[in-house]
């Protein structure tokens, strides 16, 4: 029943007890099952700013350097929607629903098309953000979250959610440091005052508090993103290499004697 | 699923700016097509029946529903009267199911009345049998209206309402 490795009780939406690593959280996508599949499936999840691409690009070269082929996601990154959300978000006609459900499509659309295929096909999937960052951004602007959760119960589990922590204190200097503090990125849609900053650090802080909420409903890996690039990167390659490898040992052939 | 998806983001929004404000302001909408064309056509194609009632669940329920039934040959005759060509999408032509839009659009849409047929118990929507003549279709529905509206007629105009 409950999986000895996962030392928290999982509680996830469409299982009671079980580990969902790899499979669909909830009703998934009925005309693709995913019994089996060689690939796994990496996320790694944090707020705007935190170094989460930083860290993709550099696992992406260790793991292939490795001999792993490596297929690399992102959010909003999907052929199908990226120019539609650009175009909402430009206007002023998006309300927290829609903007959720233009989300979603998009990461349909990655999943059905890139992901789902890659696994299949025995990559490495690196994703830079999942369906927690949609999660955590409906649920600061009030969408039901058990809604939420039915909605994104077409998403799979995936084997590892790395999540970059950090505080707002840290964010905003880091953020500022390198290109400025964003519309959206700031909550500024929220309308909790005029001066981004400020609205930047009230909109963080609760994006964070959502985050945190979610680390053990789903599992998450928790590293502090306020060390060096070089530490934090340590951190994430001893996790997967220590995930793969064990893995691997059945295939591997015999050395000549 | 992106099918279904855009198709829900479309209806939240013609639903938070074109369905609930009217209603707040107590006048009536009328919708040609709602979420049971979601409902019998996603499932259709494959999504999950229970998901998808999910994802709707931010709908108003209507106080009336009517459902246009007609045999799958009466609606391939009158869409090929009309306009001769079947669009793609409405055909099922993305499920691969024959490459003859209208033998595939009798497959896919005979699916689609099929589920229908499961939403009429379902969510109990009125039955029009749409194959008979307008006039008499459309006496039906007004009889149907009318006991609607009679029920909230005459919308007072309370006096904290300045003019």
């Amino acid at each position: 029943m409950t999986n000895p490795s996962d030392a928290p009780a999982p509680e996830q939406p469409g299982a009671n007890g079980q580990s969902l690593t790899g499979r669909y959280y909830g009703r998934g996508i009925p005309y693709l099952p995913i019994d089996e599949y060689p690939g796994k499936l990496f996320v790694v999840e944090g707020t705007d700013g935190v170094g989460r691409s930083t860290q993709i690009q550099l696992l992406r070269e260790w793991l292939e350097v490795k001999g792993y082929g490596v297929v690399e996601t992102g959010w909003t990154r999907s052929p199908l929607m990226q120019p539609t959300i650009e175009i909402a978000k430009s206007s002023n006609t998006l309300n927290k629903l829609t903007f959720v459900l233009l989300y979603a499509t998009d990461f349909a659309d990655r999943l059905e098309k890139e992901i789902i295929p890659a696994l299949k096909a025995g990559f490495v999937v690196l994703s830079d953000r999942y369906i927690f960052t949609a999660l955590a951004r409906a649920g600061v602007r009030g969408v039901d979250r058990q809604w939420l959760r039915n909605l994104y119960g077409f998403a799979i589990a995936p084997h590892i959610v790395f999540y970059l922590n950090i505080d707002v204190k840290t964010l905003s200097r880091r953020v500022l440091e390198s290109r400025g503090m964003d519309f959206w990125e700031s909550g500024m849609d929220l309308k909790t005052g005029d001066d981004i900053y400020d609205s930047f650090r009230t909109y963080q802080r609760s994006l964070l508090r959502e985050y945190n909420s979610m680390a053990d409903e789903f599992h998450f890996r928790v590293v502090d993103a306020r060390r060096s690039i070089d530490r934090i990167q340590d951190e994430l390659r001893r996790q997967v290499a220590a995930y793969l490898e064990p893995a691997e040992k059945p295939t591997e052939p015999a050395l000549a004697r | 699923m992106t099918f279904s998806l855009l198709h829900a983001t479309d209806f939240a929004d013609r639903l938070l700016y074109k369905i609930i404000p009217p209603l707040k302001a107590g006048m009536v909408v009328l919708a040609d097509r709602y979420a049971y064309t979601a409902f019998a056509r996603d499932v259709t194609r494959g999504v999950d029946r229970q998901w998808v009632r999910e994802l709707y669940s931010f709908a108003v329920r209507p106080d009336l529903s009517l459902y246009f039934r007609v045999p799958i040959d009466v609606s391939v005759d009158r869409l090929v009267a009309r306009r001769i060509k079947l669009k793609f999408y409405e055909a099922g032509m993305d499920l691969g199911w024959s490459t003859s839009p209208v033998e595939s659009f009798k497959l896919f849409q005979g699916k689609v009345l099929e589920e229908y047929d499961h939403l009429v118990q379902e969510f109990g929507l009125q039955v029009i049998e749409a194959a008979g003549s307008i006039t008499e279709q459309q006496r039906l529905v007004r009889m149907l209206v009318s006991q609607q509206v009679q029920m909230t007629r005459g919308i007072e105009i309370s006096d904290d309402e300045s003019i």
